[in-house]
């Protein structure tokens, strides 16, 4: 049963990254990213990864993506960049630099699965399990993101203290 | 029977959508979903080696590179609200001056 689900979820996800990429509405392709986020948290609870499945289900596809949105409508950015949107300069060159990072991927890739063929392990990423590594082993850089959270909303706080500066002038 | 195979080969190709988006798009919202696929792929592959290797460590990055990426995406999208309030537009080749 297994494969087939394996094969649905990567068929959606390939298709939702490329309307993330092809789409010219920018609300499409904020929606077809959670599409995609969405079948890449499945593919997560196939590899038994529940935990990182349902971080990436509540903050990804919930909180970013959501703010990714707001900036959208906020902006309103549909009719703007419909009609002035031109295509760079570097596409082709871009999509050649792209096509061969894959076929060189692809032969690294064959060689390594040849050097070792795995088989799947019995690890099982239980809240529990992932829990008691991360407050272990991992604590250190646990509380280090918390320290990044921080200097993220410094961040921001100055950006937007620009914006208030520059409307008191006006 | 899903191979670790079959799960580098779909990173890849997503990868590589990504890094196509990120190059050719002129619009900057673009460029910071596509920068979401290349993170998206990267994930995956840490989930799928930490899968079949037996360790967990793959999945504890594949959390802190979640948190990292909602950092990112904060500031990067309060940057891209600045440059629009600025310029009125957001497309990558008006960004021509260093100091605003």
């Amino acid at each position: 049963m297994a494969p087939y689900f394996f094969y649905l979820f990567a068929a959606v996800l390939i298709f939702a990254s490329l309307c993330v990429v092809l789409a010219r509405n920018p609300l499409y392709n904020v929606l077809s990213l959670v599409v995609a986020i969405f079948s890449l948290s499945c593919l997560f609870v196939i590899l038994e990864a529940y935990f990182v499945g349902m971080i990436l289900l509540l903050v990804y596809a919930g909180a970013v993506l959501v703010f990714f949105l707001f900036v959208v409508m906020c902006l309103n950015l549909n009719t703007i960049t419909i009609t002035s949107e031109q295509q760079s300069r570097f596409r082709w060159l871009g999509s050649f630099v792209g096509l061969m990072f894959l076929s060189s991927f692809f032969l690294a890739s064959k060689s390594f699965i040849k050097a070792q063929s795995m088989d799947p392990s019995s690890i099982r990423g239980t809240i529990e399990n992932i829990g008691k590594i991360l407050f272990t082993n991992y604590l250190l850089p646990f509380e280090l993101t918390s320290l990044l959270l921080l200097i993220a909303i410094f961040g921001i706080v100055s950006l937007a203290q620009g914006v208030l500066d520059t409307g008191k002038d006006n | 029977m899903i191979t670790l195979g079959n799960y580098l080969a779909l990173s890849g190709v997503i990868f590589s959508i990504g890094l196509i988006g990120v190059m050719t798009s002129r619009n900057v919202l673009k460029v910071l979903l596509s920068l979401e696929l290349l993170l998206a792929a990267s994930n995956l592959l840490f989930v799928a080696f930490s899968k079949f290797n037996g360790d967990y460590a793959g999945q504890l990055i594949v959390f802190f590179v979640i948190l990292v990426a909602a950092a990112e995406v904060a500031i990067g999208l309060a940057i891209i609200v600045l440059m629009y309030r600025r310029l009125s537009t957001i497309q990558a080749d008006e960004l021509r001056t260093m100091k605003w």
